[in-house]
Formats: structure tokens, C-alpha cells, sequence
């Protein structure tokens, strides 16, 4: 076991669905974890695909729920926004950006390759200091409540797997690969320094 | 916990008025007791106090807050290296105090302590360079600081190698800081905001009193050269790789001197990846590299490598688009020519440009920008082989070289090819065959070939001149001229140095360098003096197959080489790899080389045991692993070999053959082969077999086929291996386990002598013998051998004897009766079941059981059980007086004058046998046996036996036995048996006989027969004819002393003697005369007239003499008349009667007579002829004697031992022979 616990950061775009549902399951298993998006804004699905409703990073998941409740309560209830939005809103009060946080984790995982891609590029834009490694991997999960259930789940075993081994980082490409196999999915993984 | 801390704070109210000391010493004391997590909050708030809040107070607590390094807790480790760091970087001067402790914790057991003690170096050795660079003197302190940092850093460029990835890692960016430290900043280098102020080498003075540029500054470019070898790793980690790519691109950026190398890595590396990579890890990496390239590609020092990573990032899946807009303006490029690159920061520095800003579309694509002719630099050999290349692949030569490549490609398609593969986009593009020009050249550059290196070889040949040219300047003007860029690093680097004691001979500086890093297969490849371009190969790419005859004469000639340097392996200790080497290449790869292996080991088995043990157990373990369809062929081969040479060595002591079969995992038929061959040798039976009991002890789930291997053995034609065989499976014999089938194989084995004809089985599989076979001797033996020596151990078994022995054919049931004497004999006569069989005695087994009562008997008297089961046998049921003979000394003496009559009339040795028995002559310590009969009474018995019941001729020749014992027959005895027949009523027949004989033997018995000749007178001896004749004939014998007792006969009977023996009258009337007139007197007249009767003329007919016969009977019969008138009448009706026998009695007679000088020949003969018989039957010729011998009974009869005793007695009988015997009697 590693000496100290994990610190994880759960990436997905708009730190709405993926990221969240990933974030309540890992906070409940006591993982020191925190949620971002990697968008510009933050995205909710809209009347029409090409109306999403979009938000800046500042607008808290209340103020987004209540402004749903406002434009349509019943298109927001059925498609799950509303419930979505009243669970994060318990977790923290507003999304928060990958990009603007300071904060040193030991891994960050992404879920989808965009959102990879964007992590990495903020990485390596950063100017390096300690050389504390942080390490990125990306698990594709789709946009849509059920995948992030199960990705979420997914997400929880890999955290809990890599902080059962004596020596992360010795261990967990080994750890990936197996886990590769187990979930017949690939992640890309990667190492950043601070 | 922060409550518990508040807590604290609430508790001492007075707190605030706490001096910071006091606050710190609180703290401090607190943490001593505290858990872990208490104690790093605890730990960290003293941290913010000593060293930000009240620096001053650094000093005093130092030693306390370094205590903790010792603490258990990894946490409070790494929080203490933290701490190091902020002091240190605080005051400098703490680096003299704590450097030691960085150094202690960067060898902590711990991974996680040793990367933050790395991470923590990275800081602290700039930190140190700078302090050291800013001091104007440098204390000695000072030095031994910097030597420590110096030789830490070494420590963690040697954590490159660490086996753990996580530690890996962390050394990779320590190499990379180092890198851009050591390497001086230059106008074109990004530089880190952050990082602006920190040191580089073109700050460091190059007249500073201890730290030295130069050393420096090849500890850069040697770091640098040992993160591209790194790189290039085969086996490199995701992560390493990963990390690497990214210091790399940091690299290029900021030290843009690099950028050369950097980009010929990603080149290398994008053409080989490492093929341990998974396929999603290949994605993982190719997207970095992805992302290191464009940030490269952004820096402005780019431009002449634009091409190259517009391809690269082309083939990576990059639009071009997206390509040109990272690309710079080639426009500000130009500006600075890559030359000028090394000068030391002195020119003005640019401005930090943010390439995206500067962005400039217009440009043209940067893929016709670099034109290597448009930029000044000389070219690398890549680059000249790509130049070289690039005319020659028109379309024709590029389908013929996929052609010819299609031969090696591999059978099935590589993951990390099948991830990376991305269509060619531009084919047939000017710019798609400088590339693929390029990439060829890289290959080519990596192989050794192609025209560029020469060239640069040649180049580096003509800076090694300049440079000594230039020496002397060399030292001042660090802007000479960059000649050879990208090439040879350390070649590079003594040109830049340009001190004197590096421009030694070019080449020795790489060589050494080179020489203790072993890492890189590809190296190898490379020759001296080559380019420096590392680059991993394909293996398959540059090989060719061989041929199968090549592969197995190089493999043989590899493997013959490791067997040859057996003595210098053994000096150098390492023996166990060779031989375990040698028995993993051997079992893996068929071919000739097995062979070679075996016989080496066989040239000296007793050195190279131990790779014996190893090849056989590694074939066993291939075998096992090949479970359950492996064949065991390859290791029943090596241990048959194996085995097979131990036993055509000349013998060995050392129990090698043993061990080795003992510590075989399993034995094969074959194997067995060997032991058994090895067992038959009859110098080494005793080990073979001892190790085959072994075997059979140390391996019960095959025992009994080891087993039957020596059971085999038991009845080997060598008697050497036979009887050891026979000695081993007697001790067998009485392990219950193995009882069973040793008895069962003994029983099967006899059981086949009922069979009419041998069978096969007997002569083995590779004698050709025809079934028809007849029994012999030897082959009766065989089927006995084990059963015999069982016999006395398990008695029971007796019982399958005899019912085998009924069924046999005779040739056979004399083989076995001559074979049964030793196991008979360790019986004993007291074994119930051999007392058993007597009294059952089963038909047909007579003969045997006759034998068994022989050799029980032979030396030692019958036991009372014995002779009761034997008597119950005679009398119940099987009448036959042989079976007497045994125990005929244990028989009452009555019995034994029952059965005599039968007895003597048996064959002549069997009686002498009797008679030896009875005698107690047997043999010499005939002491113990105890004869119901005295040698007398034996005498006597045979006189009185019943002519009825036995032909005379039979009595005559026991008698004659009697008489042959000398030694038993002494004189004193026979006296007493003469005594004691004359006393007897009628008198016996061959009482005569026997006075004679007697007195042949001892004549000094004279008196003795004369007193018993008057005495017979006395009883009228006459009445018994052939007494009477026996008489006459004795007093002829003895004459003259026996005239006086021819002169007490009664005148008729004097007659009768002369009429039977004329010749006696005149000698007797001569003795007579020669009386005195007084003895004369004393003579009656009718004595005297018939002595004188022959007075008158001789030519007197026989008639008268026949007609006066009666009447001197009747004359001299008066006064015997007178005297027992009835009685005449009597003896004369009784002589009657034996004078109508006498014709027949007297023939006997004859031949009794006769046969006193005859017996002994005949017997002679006899002997003879059996022993001819006995003979002819050992000769295995069925005779018809052998016919005759069929009977049961006499069969057992013609012994060998028998034989020899009669043999023995010729002589003796010779000598009492009664002539003989006179003759040496008369010489006493």
C-alpha cells in the first residue's frame, strides 16, 4: 500500500455526468478525489442537439438546475438533467475547470480521449517544477447516465486496485494491462510531472 | 486532527504569548509521541515557522526536525527530505550539514523515500552549483559538499537501471534537469519563467577554483548520451518511454543544441518501438510523441529538422493543416544559424516567442522549406545516405525492394506494427521518398552502412588534424566552429571542450565510454567512431535465415564450446550455470549435439556427474511439462546412454552406476536392460544387484518389475551371478511384500519341469532352440535354483515338490533327486513339514522321499519322529524295505532282523549302505549313530536267517560285507559268533563258512576253530551235510593242526573225510607214526584201519570203496549205535533229506566257495557298471541301463555318493579277499 491515500482527479468535459458520477462513487469509498471539465464551458444537452444549453465554469449546478426547472421541467426530469444536476449540487456547488486547478494529484483520469488529449496538452503547458509525476490515464466512457454508471464503477475498481499496490508506480502498468483485458477495453495512460 | 490541534491551542490559553521558540519546542515535544498523521501536521507547522516565520530559529531546531528522518513512517521520511529541501534552499550553508542526510535517505529502502530524496536532489544540486559558484572562496567543506553531490548524482544516473519503473522515472527527470544544467542557455532556449534564475553551465565560470566548466559540461553531454541509450532500451517501460519523450522534447526546447539528437531519437523510435509494448501503450506513446513533436516543432530552432518531424508527425496521423500552423516562421529561423548556437549566451537573448502568436499561415509548407543544401550545417551520415538514397528509389527499385523484403517478413503481423500502421498518404510524392529515403538512411546509419558514415568518418578524421591545429586557441576561443554537428556526441564535445587532455586520439574517448555500458543490443552493431546515432533495429530486418545445416553445425559448435571451457568455468566458480546451461540447450534442441553432451560426460562421468543429474532431470522436467502426451523417448534415451557407458567402463568403485539409477525418476524398460546386463557381469554382480535391491525396496510401485528382473536372474547359466541372485532374493525372501511373488515365481519355475519337453522360456528369447528339446541336467537345474533356495527358508513348499516330482519325467526326477541334497539337508529331519511329506508320502514320490530319508540320515541318526513316520510308511502303506534303510538304525533290533532277509537280497551297494549303516562304518564319526545291532549280532542274524525267506547266495554275500569290516569284525568278536552259532540247535548252515573265514582273517584264532571242531564232533556234525563238508574242508585247511581233531572222529566219519580228501590220509597216518608208541596206544584200531585202508594197493575201484563205505559207517556205527542207537536211525532218515538236497546244495556250495574268491571281482564289477550307468547318465545318452533304472526304487538307488563308497571299499574288500587276507595275516 502506498504510504499516503490516492489523490484523484476524475476528468470529463463538462463535470457533469462522467466525471461526477465517477466522483460520488469514489468519495463514498473514501478516495481523496475531485471532479473537473476540460471544456471551454460547460455543456448541458438542450431542446435540440444543436441547442445545447451552455454555461460558464463560475454558474453553480443550482443555478443551472433552477434555470432548467425555469426553461422546461419535464424535458429536464425525463431525460435525467434534473437529477443529474440535484446529485452534483449535493457533491459540490459548481463544476470546476481541469485547467484552473493548482492542485497536485497523483492520478487524473479522463474519460474520454478529447479530454485526454486536453489534460496533456494543459501538462505539458505548465511549467515544471517539482517533477512530481502525476499519472493520466483515459478510460472511454460515452456520454449518457447509464455509461457513466458503469464506467464509474469501472473507474472506482482501477482507483482501488492501483491503491491496493505496494508500489504504484512500479506496479500499475502491469495493474492497466490486466485490467485491459478484464474490461476488453484500452486505456491510454501516460505520466505527467508538476 | 486540526481539531484535536485547535484543541491543543485551547488548552494553553497562553499560546499566543508563546514565543515562536517556545511554540516550536511545544510542537517538536508534541510530535515525538504522536501518530503519523498527527505528526506530519504537527511536523509541517514547525516547518512554516523555522523556516519562513523565524528563519533565525533554523539552525537551533535543525538536528531535532532531521531526527525524524529515522522515523518508521515513510510519510515522515519523505516530509523530512522535504524539509531538507526548504532548508537548504533557505540558507545554503545548511547544504554542509544535511547533504549527508539526503545521501542516507536516497539509499532508503523504501522506493517512495528514495524518488522524493531524487526529486529533491534535482532541486538541491542546482541549488548547490549555484552556491558554489557564487562563493569567492571555497572552503574545503565547500568541496567535500560538492564531491558528495557529485557522486550522488552518479548514484541516481545509475537509478536509470533501477528495477523499479516508479524509481526509473524519477531518475529520468533527474537526467533531464541535470541535462539542461549542465549545457549552457542559450538566446534561443525557452526558459521557464520559474526557472529563470537558475543556474546553467554558461554561468559557471570557467576559471572558478574548484567547480570546472569542462567537467561539467561532459557530465551534461554524457548524461544526455546515457538518456538517448535509454531510450532506445528494447525493454524500456510505457512510462519510461513516455517520460523520456517528454524530457527529450523539454530538452530540445530549452538546450536547442540538443534538438539534433532529440529529433533523430523520435525518428529511431518512431521507426522501432519497442516491441514489449502492449497495443494500447503503443497508442499511449504515439500520442505523446505526438505531442512532444509539435511542441518541438513550435520552438524556432526547429526549422532545419521541420521536414523530418512533419513526417513524423505525418505518419502519426497529424493533418498537414495542423502541421503548418505549429510550424514557425521559417522567416526568424534564419536568423540564427545553428552555429552560433554554443556561444556561451553572449549575444543578446530574443525575446521568449510564443510560437502560436507568431503563427504565420502564409508561409509556404514547411516540407519544401528544409532543403538541407538552404541551411549552412554539415550533414550527419543520415543525412548523407538519405541524399545518397534519394535519387535511387524510383518506383522500379522501391517494388523490387517490397519484393525482395516479403521473404523476411514475419508469418503473422506485430501488434505494435498493426498500431501504428497508417497509410501512406503522399505516395510517390517527392516528399514521400525523401522520407522514406530518410528512414532507410536511418536504418542503414544504425547497420554500419551507407555512404554518409564514410564520409563522416573521414570528416571526423580531418577535425581530429584541425583540432590539434587549433590547440592552442582552442583553450581561449570557445567559438570555434561546429564541424560535425550531430554527430558523435563525445566527439562533439571534445571539439567544443577543446581542452588539451581531451583532444586526445579521437576515438579512445567513445570507446571508453562506451565500455561499461552493456545495455544496448543495437551498440553492439555500431563500430567505433561511427555515428552516435542511437537506434534500435529490427533484428529480423537486418539478418538473414541460415541454413538448417548452418544452425546445427553453428548450435553444435556452440555447445561444444561450453562443454571444451568446462575447467575455466570451474575456476571461475560458475559451474552450476554451465551445467545448467548445457542441460537447457541440450533437452530444448534435438540434433547431434545431444549426443556430443552424452559423450563428454561419458569421457570422464565421474567429474561431470553433476551435468549427467542435470541433462536427465531436465529431460525428465520436459517430459512432465509435455504431460500427457509426451513421450519419455528423449529421456529414456539419456539415461540408457548414460547407464550403458557406466557399464562398458572398466569398474568403478565410486557407486556412480547406483546413484545414478537410484536418483533416475524413472526407470525404462530399457534402462532396466542395462541394470540387468549390469548384474550379469560377473564382476560387478554384487553392485548391480545391490543396486536393483535398491531399487526394488526404494520403488514399491514397480518393484516387481524389478523384481522379476533378478528372479530372472536366479536362474542365470553364470553360477557366480546365479548365486549371488539366489543370496539377494533369499534376504527378499523375507519381506512380506515380496514374498508372495518370489514364492509364486519359484513355484511357476519348477512347475514347468512337468512339461514333456523344455520350454523356450528357459533358454531366453535370443536362443533359437527348437521346442523339442530334451530335458537335460543343466536345464532342470534352472528351474530349480531359486525354489532349492528357498526351500529351507519356507518348508511348505516341500509339498509342490513332490506333487511335481510325480509328474515328471524320469530324466527329470533324477536331476531333481540329485539336486535336493543341500536344501534337504538345512532342513533338518525335525522339519514338520518334511516329516509331513514322509508320512503322506504321495504316489509316485517315493524315490524322492526314499532320498530325502537318505540325506537326512547321511550324517546324523534318525530322529524317533522320523523313524515312527517311516515305519508307519513301511508298514501302512507303501511295503517297500528300502524306506527302512535310512532309518534303519533307529528301528528295533527285532525289526531289523525282520527286514534283513529282504534286505540283503537288495541291490549289493544298497546292502552295503545297510550294512554300513548297521556297522556304524558309515562313516568316520559313525560314533553317533547307534546300531540296534552289535556287529555279532548282526553275524548271527544272518546266519539264522530263514533259506526260505533268502537265497544263500544273498546271506553269503552279506556275511562277506560282515567280514570286509575288519575293523568292526576283530577276532575277539567273530570268536564270540562262532561261540554262539556252534551253541546253537540245529546248527546253521554257513557256520561253517564263517569259521573258515575267520580263520583265514586271524589265523591266530587256530585254536580257538580247533577246540570249535572238536566240540562239533561232539554234536555230531556229520548230521549236517553241508556243515559237515564245511568241517572237512576246514580241517584240510588246517591241518596239520587239525589232525588231532580228525583223529577224535569216529572211524566212519575219518572215512568219509578221506573219501572227501584223500590226500589227508597219508599225512594224518604220517602224523600218527609220529607219535610215541604210548600216544599210539591211544589210537583206536578202527581209527588206525582206516588210516591204513589205503595200505593196500591203490588201483582199488572206486566201488569197493563205495560199497565199503556203509560198511565202516556200519562198523563204526556199532559203538555210536551202542551208544544212541535211536538217534541213527534218526540223523540217518534226517541225513535223508539233505542228501536229496544236496545235489542242489552242494552246487550252492560250489559257488559259495568258488564265490569267496569271485565276490569281490564281481563285486568289483558291479561297481563298475554302475558307476558306468551313473556315467552315461551325467552324459545325458539315455542308455538302456537308464531304461532299466526306471524303477522308482533303484533309480534312487545309483547315488553318487553311493557310488563312491563302494569304490572307496574295493580295496578293503580286496583285502579280505581270504588269500590276500592269509597272506598278510601270515606276515604278522
Amino acid at each position: 500500500m502506498p504510504s499516503h491515500p490516492l489523490r484523484v482527479a476524475v476528468v470529463c468535459s463538462s463535470n457533469q455526468n462522467r466525471s461526477m458520477e465517477a466522483h460520488n462513487i469514489l468519495s463514498k469509498r473514501g478516495f481523496d478525489v475531485r471532479s473537473f471539465g476540460t471544456g471551454s464551458h460547460v455543456k448541458l444537452p438542450g431542446p435540440a442537439p444543436d441547442k445545447p444549453n451552455v454555461y460558464d465554469f463560475k454558474t453553480t449546478y443550482e443555478q443551472m438546475y433552477n434555470d432548467l426547472v425555469r426553461k422546461d421541467k419535464e424535458l429536464y426530469t425525463q431525460n435525467g438533467i434534473l437529477h443529474m444536476l440535484d446529485r452534483n449540487k449535493r457533491i459540490k456547488t459548481r463544476p470546476e475547470r481541469f485547467q484552473s486547478c493548482k492542485e497536485k494529484f497523483d492520478l487524473v483520469i479522463t474519460c474520454e480521449e478529447r479530454v485526454y488529449d486536453q489534460v496533456l496538452e494543459d501538462f505539458n503547458s505548465r511549467e515544471q517544477e517539482t517533477f512530481q509525476p502525476v499519472h493520466v490515464i483515459n478510460v472511454d466512457i460515452q456520454d449518457n447516465h447509464e455509461e457513466a454508471t458503469l464506467g464509474a464503477f469501472l473507474i472506482c475498481e482501477l482507483c482501488q486496485c492501483i491503491q491496493h499496490t505496494d508500489d504504484m508506480e512500479n506496479d500499475i502498468e502491469e495493474l492497466l494491462q490486466e485490467f485491459e483485458d478484464k474490461s476488453n477495453r484500452p486505456f491510454l495512460h501516460t505520466v505527467c510531472f508538476y | 486532527m486540526e481539531a484535536q490541534f485547535s484543541a491543543d491551542g485551547d488548552d494553553t490559553p497562553h499560546a499566543i504569548d508563546m514565543t515562536t521558540s517556545e511554540k516550536v519546542v511545544d510542537l517538536l515535544n508534541q510530535a515525538a509521541l504522536i501518530p503519523t498523521d498527527e505528526k506530519l501536521t504537527v511536523l509541517k507547522q514547525v516547518q512554516e515557522l523555522i523556516i519562513n516565520k523565524d528563519p533565525s530559529l533554523l539552525d537551533n531546531f535543525l538536528d531535532e526536525m532531521i531526527a525524524f528522518q529515522t522515523d518508521k513512517s515513510v510519510e515522515v521520511k519523505k516530509f523530512v527530505i522535504g524539509f531538507i529541501e526548504e532548508a537548504c534552499k533557505r540558507d545554503n550553508e545548511l547544504l554542509l550539514r544535511l547533504i549527508a542526510n539526503l545521501n542516507m535517505l536516497l539509499k532508503d529502502e523504501s522506493v517512495n523515500v528514495v524518488k522524493k530524496a531524487i526529486l529533491t536532489l534535482t532541486q538541491l544540486y542546482k541549488v548547490t552549483l549555484q552556491w558554489l559558484v557564487r562563493s569567492k572562496v571555497v572552503s574545503e567543506m565547500q568541496e567535500a559538499c560538492w564531491d558528495m553531490v557529485t557522486q550522488m548524482k552518479g548514484d541516481v544516473l545509475a537509478l536509470l537501471d533501477s528495477e523499479n519503473d516508479g524509481v526509473r522515472t524519477h531518475a529520468i527527470k533527474f537526467t533531464e534537469s541535470l541535462i539542461i544544467t549542465l549545457s549552457p542557455r542559450t538566446q534561443d532556449s525557452d526558459i521557464p519563467k520559474r526557472q529563470e534564475g537558475d543556474i546553467s553551465l554558461d554561468k559557471i565560470p570557467k576559471d572558478h577554483t574548484y567547480i570546472r566548466y569542462d567537467v561539467l559540461c561532459e557530465e551534461g553531454k554524457a548524461a544526455l548520451e546515457k538518456l538517448l541509450k535509454f531510450m532506445v532500451h528494447p525493454a524500456i517501460s510505457s512510462i519510461n518511454l513516455t517520460t523520456a519523450l517528454g524530457s527529450l522534447a523539454t530538452i530540445a526546447r530549452q538546450r536547442p543544441m540538443f534538438m539534433s539528437e532529440v529529433v533523430q531519437a523520435y525518428e529511431t523510435l518512431h521507426a522501432n518501438l519497442p516491441p514489449t509494448l502492449a497495443k494500447s501503450q503503443v497508442s499511449s506513446v504515439r500520442k505523446n510523441l505526438k505531442l512532444h513533436l509539435v511542441a518541438v516543432l513550435k520552438h524556432p530552432c526547429s526549422l532545419e529538422f521541420q521536414g523530418q518531424i512533419s513526417t513524423l508527425l505525418l505518419d502519426l496521423g497529424m493533418p498537414q493543416t495542423e502541421i503548418t500552423r505549429s510550424t514557425p516562421a521559417p522567416r526568424e529561423q534564419r536568423k540564427r544559424p545553428r552555429h552560433e548556437q554554443y556561444t556561451e549566451g553572449k549575444k543578446l537573448k530574443m525575446e521568449p516567442t510564443l510560437m502560436e502568436d507568431d503563427e504565420d499561415k502564409e508561409e509556404p509548407a514547411p516540407l519544401s522549406v528544409t532543403k538541407p543544401s538552404a541551411v549552412p550545417v554539415a550533414q550527419s551520415a543520415i543525412d548523407l545516405t538519405a541524399e545518397f538514397l534519394h535519387p535511387l528509389l524510383t518506383p522500379e527499385n522501391v517494388a523490387n525492394l517490397v519484393l525482395i523484403s516479403m521473404v523476411y517478413l514475419p508469418d503473422a503481423m506485430p501488434a505494435s506494427f498493426q498500431a501504428t500502421y497508417t497509410p501512406v498518404e503522399s505516395a510517390g510524392t517527392d516528399a514521400q521518398i525523401k522520407h522514406l529515403a530518410r528512414l532507410m538512411a536511418t536504418q542503414m546509419t544504425a547497420a554500419g552502412i551507407g555512404p554518409g558514415l564514410e564520409q563522416c568518418r573521414a570528416r571526423e578524421e580531418d577535425a581530429g588534424k584541425e583540432e590539434g591545429i587549433d590547440e592552442d586557441s582552442g583553450a581561449k576561443d570557445l567559438l570555434i566552429k561546429r564541424k560535425v554537428p550531430a554527430v558523435m556526441l563525445g566527439q562533439a564535445i571534445s571539439v567544443v571542450g577543446g581542452y588539451t587532455e581531451k583532444a586526445q586520439p579521437v576515438e579512445a574517448a567513445p570507446l571508453v565510454k562506451r565500455l561499461p555500458e552493456p545495455i544496448l543490443p543495437s551498440t553492439q552493431t555500431k563500430m567505433a567512431g561511427t555515428s552516435g546515432r542511437k537506434k534500435v533495429f529490427r533484428l529480423p530486418d537486418v539478418i538473414q535465415p541460415l541454413s538448417d545445416n548452418q544452425i546445427e553445425k553453428l548450435t553444435s559448435l556452440a555447445v561444444k564450446r561450453i562443454l571444451r571451457s568446462e575447467k575455466a568455468i570451474a575456476q571461475s566458480g560458475m559451474s552450476h550455470v554451465r551445467v545448467k546451461l548445457l542441460s537447457r540447450l541440450v533437452t530444448q534442441f534435438e540434433g547431434m549435439m545431444k549426443e556430443d553432451v552424452l559423450d563428454f560426460i561419458l569421457e570422464d562421468i565421474r567429474t561431470r556427474s553433476d551435468l549427467a543429474f542435470a541433462l536427465l532431470y531436465q529431460e525428465y522436467n520436459t517430459y512432465l511439462s509435455q504431460l500427457p502426451t509426451g513421450l519419455l523417448d528423449n529421456y529414456e534415451h539419456c539415461l540408457y546412454t548414460l547407464l550403458s557407458g557406466l557399464q562398458e567402463k572398466p569398474e568403478q568403485r565410486d557407486g556412480l552406476f547406483t546413484k545414478l539409477v537410484l536418483e533416475a525418476p524413472i526407470i525404462t524398460e530399457s534402462a532396466l536392460e542395462v541394470i540387468r546386463r549390469y548384474c550379469e557381469d560377473e564382476s560387478r554382480v554384487y553392485l548391480g544387484m545391490t543396486t536393483l535391491k535398491e531399487l526394488i525396496i526404494k520403488r514399491p510401485s514397480r518393484q516387481f518389475q524389478y523384481l522379476h528382473v533378478l528372479l530372472d536372474l536366479s536362474s542365470h547359466e553364470k553360477e557366480k551371478v546365479r548365486t549371488t541372485a539366489l543370496a539377494f532374493l533369499k534376504r527378499m525372501y523375507e519381506k512380506d511384500q515380496l514374498r508372495d511373488y518370489i514364492e509364486k515365481f519359484a513355484l511357476n519355475y519348477m512347475q514347468l519341469l512337468v512339461h514333456p519337453n523344455p520350454p523356450s522360456l528357459l533358454f531366453g528369447a535370443d536362443k533359437d532352440t527348437e521346442v523339442a528339446a530334451p530335458w537335460t541336467e543343466e536345464t532342470v537345474r534352472q528351474c530349480l535354483f531359486l525354489y532349492l533356495s528357498l526351500l529351507p527358508l519356507n518348508h511348505r513348499l516341500v509339498h509342490e515338490l513332490a506333487s511335481v516330482y510325480t509328474e515328471a519325467i524320469a530324466d527329470i526326477k533324477r536331476s531333481v533327486l540329485r539336486v535336493i541334497e543341500q536344501p534337504i539337508r538345512g532342513m533338518g529331519m525335525n522339519s514338520p513339514d518334511l516329516l509331513l511329506l514322509v508320512e503322506n508320502c504321495p504316489k509316485g514320490a517315493e524315490t524322492l522321499v526314499t532320498r530325502c530319508l537318505h540325506i537326512l540320515t547321511d550324517k546324523v541318526p534318525p530322529s524317533p519322529e522320523l523313524v515312527e513316520r517311516v515305519r508307519d510308511l513301511y508298514h501302512k502303506r507303501v511295503p517297500d524295505v528300502r524306506f527302512l534303510i535310512p532309518v534303519i538304525n533307529g528301528l528295533e533290533k527285532k525289526e531289523v532282523i525282520l527286514a534283513l532277509p529282504k534286505l540283503i537280497k537288495l541291490n549289493p551297494i544298497v546292502v552295503k549302505e545297510v550294512f554300513n549303516r548297521l556297522l556304524g562304518t558309515q562313516h568316520s564319526e559313525g560314533s553317533s549313530s547307534v546300531s540296534p545291532l552289535t556287529p555279532g549280532e548282526l553275524l548271527i542274524a544272518l546266519h539264522n536267517i530263514d533259506s526260505t525267506k533268502c537265497d544263500m547266495k544273498s546271506i553269503i554275500k552279506a556275511t562277506n560285507l560282515c567280514f570286509a569290516e575288519k575293523n568292526v569284525y576283530t577276532s575277539e568278536v567273530l570268536a564270540v559268533v562262532m561261540q554262539q552259532l556252534m551253541e546253537q540247535s540245529p546248527l546253521p548252515m554257513l557256520l561253517m563258512r564263517t569259521v573258515i573265514q575267520s580263520l583265514t582273517m586271524y589265523p591266530r584264532l587256530g585254536g580257538f576253530v580247533m577246540n570249535i571242531l572238536s566240540r562239533l564232533i561232539v554234536k555230531q556234525v556229520w548230521k549236517y551235510p553241508k556243515v559237515w563238508e564245511g568241517f572237512v574242508k576246514c580241517c584240510q585247511r588246517t591241518k596239520p593242526q587239525s589232525y588231532s581233531v580228525l583223529l577224535q572222529l569216529p572211524p566212519a566219519q575219518l572215512t568219509s573225510v578221506f573219501e572227501r580228501c584223500p590226500e589227508m590220509r597219508e599225512p594224518l597216518l604220517q602224523h600218527v607214526h609220529s607219535f610215541t608208541p604210548h600216544q599210539q596206544a591211544h589210537i583206536p584200531a578202527s581209527i588206525m584201519s582206516v588210516l591204513e585202508a589205503n595200505k593196500k594197493p591203490e588201483p582199488k575201484p572206486v566201488e569197493p570203496v563205495v560199497e565199503r563205505e556203509p560198511e565202516p559207517v556200519a562198523t563204526s556205527a556199532a559203538p555210536a549205535v551202542a551208544e544212541t542207537p535211536p538217534v541213527t536211525a534218526v540223523t540217518l532218515k534226517e541225513t535223508e533229506l539233505p542228501v536229496q538236497q544236496q545235489p542242489a546244495s552242494m552246487t550252492e556250495e560250489e559257488e559259495l566257495m568258488e564265490q569267496e574268491e569271485s565276490e569281490p571281482v564281481r563285486q568289483e564289477e558291479t561297481v563298475h557298471a554302475v558307476s558306468e550307468v551313473e556315467l552315461s547318465r551325467a552324459e545325458k545318452t539315455p542308455s538302456p541301463q537308464a531304461e532299466t533304472t526306471e524303477e522308482p526304487m533303484e533309480a534312487s538307488q545309483p547315488e553318487t555318493s553311493d557310488v563312491k563308497e563302494p569304490e572307496k571299499d574295493v580295496p578293503e574288500d580286496n583285502m579280505a579277499e581270504p588269500d590276500a587276507g592269509s597272506g598278510s595275516e601270515n606276515a604278522e
